[in-house]
């Protein structure tokens, strides 16, 4: 049994025009045993950035909180709020730091930066960021969630179309994974608003 | 004693300085040739103000009360009190044409989102220690995932200060601050910090040029159940007495609020300049600038 499925976990991030989605499941788990079905995967930033993490539970929390610390510090020096690649760079020195005695999470970031242009990334435990235009997905159902956003995807959705595919998504994924699930978390970010949504798939 | 001579002055002051600490270092004994009649304490007080780190024999420190005598000399800072709220407002001192204002400010600082600073005195100074306020502000929030109390947030920034006063050899930090803030513990708070590392409640205080002309007109003229604006206004009648300058308009002036937005969370807002014009010219506290040759 692998450390990084002893909680269970699934987060995913999608690309639309203009806009972004970040969602996860809401299972907090000690292996079989489901201990929490409203455990928060992501939290924010900043008004236009995300942070997912898949993982150890704990480590998911710390980290949340090593971020938040050193994003703040950044707001009072620099005046102003940190770009997403900015961030994603963060995020890939703090873990790098830890090489060999790791945080055990998965990050997927996912802000609007310039110009509300979207951008998403992942990266593995010891920080190595990976890219892309269209989706990112980590956790215990990552398998699951690869072919699901590959047949789901197009580029260019708007806000609603694209809260459906990546819901659809994520909702079928778990499905298929019994350390994930007992519903979702989405939110759906555009240059003017943040919509939170709570999703209730299959209850197990 | 003769100390015309100057080989003699040289013998002499070496036994006349039984420093229990050695040696007297080379400045103590420059200074010692340099005096010539003046009274035994002022002499006294030139052995022992070199080093932070000593007591004189009086029991005063005097590279504190020097670094106090340099922010007497820097830019006022005025901070007051009122149940809706805290006001800070500071006198600018450099106000070239020049000077890039776009983004910082000289005098308010933000130290996280539930407390701000006033500043007087050396700039560089005071970089530094709202940088480790800052610092602090955030390590106490990650350890216990809430907002750090306003006086533990001053006491461990004073503790700091304190430890420039007490050992390491280096010389104390010139800055006084004023700290304006919120908790849910106690609700507004401003506290005043000065170099020694002592720290104190206000209701109303001041610091930098002509503080304690601005400290007396404070204790005369407020109120403990003032409004926000009431208490504004205060703060401006205050400093346009005791400023130096003969026009007070809004490049010479920064003014700042901590209060409760409608929602429930603190807000720091520092008023732009023409807000500020607004409120000079609505107070009658604006004069006008001198006429440009």
């Amino acid at each position: 049994m692998s450390i990084f499925e002893y909680n269970g976990s699934a987060v995913v991030a999608m690309v639309g025009k203009n806009c972004f989605a970040i969602a996860s499941d809401r299972r907090l788990g000690v292996q079989l045993q489901t201990i929490a079905t409203d455990f928060k995967r992501i939290s924010k930033i900043h008004d236009r950035l995300f942070i997912g993490l898949s993982g150890l539970a704990t480590d998911v929390q710390t980290l949340y909180q090593r971020l938040v610390f050193r994003h703040k510090l950044y707001q009072l020096r620099e005046e102003r709020d940190m770009k997403p690649e900015t961030f994603a760079s963060l995020v890939s020195a703090i873990l790098y730091e830890k090489r060999f005695g790791p945080y055990l999470c998965q990050p997927v970031i996912a802000g609007l930066g310039e110009d509300d242009k979207p951008f998403i990334c992942t990266m593995d435990s010891i920080g190595a960021k990976e890219l892309a235009k269209d989706f990112v997905v980590s956790g215990t159902a990552s398998e699951s969630l690869y072919g699901a956003c590959e047949a789901m995807y197009k580029p260019d959705m708007e806000a609603e179309e694209l809260f459906e595919t990546i819901s659809q998504a994520l909702l079928s994924s778990v499905d298929r994974d019994c350390l994930s699930g007992w519903g979702g978390h989405v939110y759906v970010v555009t240059p003017n608003e943040i919509k939170e949504r709570i999703l209730k798939g299959r209850m197990d | 004693f003769p100390l015309s001579c100057p080989t003699i002055k040289v013998h002499i002051s070496r036994r006349l300085t039984p420093s229990p600490f050695g040696r007297p270092s080379k400045n103590q004994r420059r200074g010692d040739q340099r005096s010539k009649a003046v009274p035994s304490s002022q002499k006294m007080s030139r052995r022992y103000d070199s080093r932070t780190t000593i007591f004189s024999p009086e029991g005063r420190l005097y590279q504190v009360e020097y670094a106090m005598e340099a922010i007497g000399n820097a830019g006022s800072a005025i901070g007051i009190l009122s149940k809706d709220g805290v006001v800070l407002i500071g006198e600018k001192k450099v106000t070239s044409k020049l000077l890039q204002t776009s983004t910082s400010s000289e005098k308010m600082y933000k130290i996280d989102d539930h407390v701000a600073c006033a500043v007087a005195g050396i700039m560089s100074d005071a970089n530094i220690l709202i940088n480790t306020a800052r610092v602090q502000a955030q390590r106490y929030t990650f350890m216990y995932q809430e907002p750090m109390p306003v006086e533990q947030l001053v006491q461990s920034l004073c503790d700091t200060k304190q430890g420039y006063t007490q050992f390491g050899g280096l010389r104390p930090f010139g800055v006084s601050f004023l700290f304006a803030g919120w908790d849910k513990n106690h609700g507004f708070q401003l506290y005043m910090s000065d170099p020694s590392g002592n720290y104190g409640g206000w209701k109303a205080a001041a610091v930098g040029a002509n503080n304690q002309a601005a400290q007396s007109i404070l204790k005369q003229d407020y109120k403990d159940d003032a409004t926000r604006e009431e208490a504004v206004e205060l703060a401006l009648k205050v400093l346009s007495k005791t400023m130096d300058s003969t026009s007070l308009t809004s490049e010479k002036l920064e003014l700042a609020e901590v209060f409760l937005t409608p929602s429930g969370s603190v807000k720091y807002h520092v008023h732009s300049p023409d807000s500020l014009t607004k409120l000079l010219v609505k107070h009658g506290v604006t004069q006008p600038a001198a006429e440009s040759s």
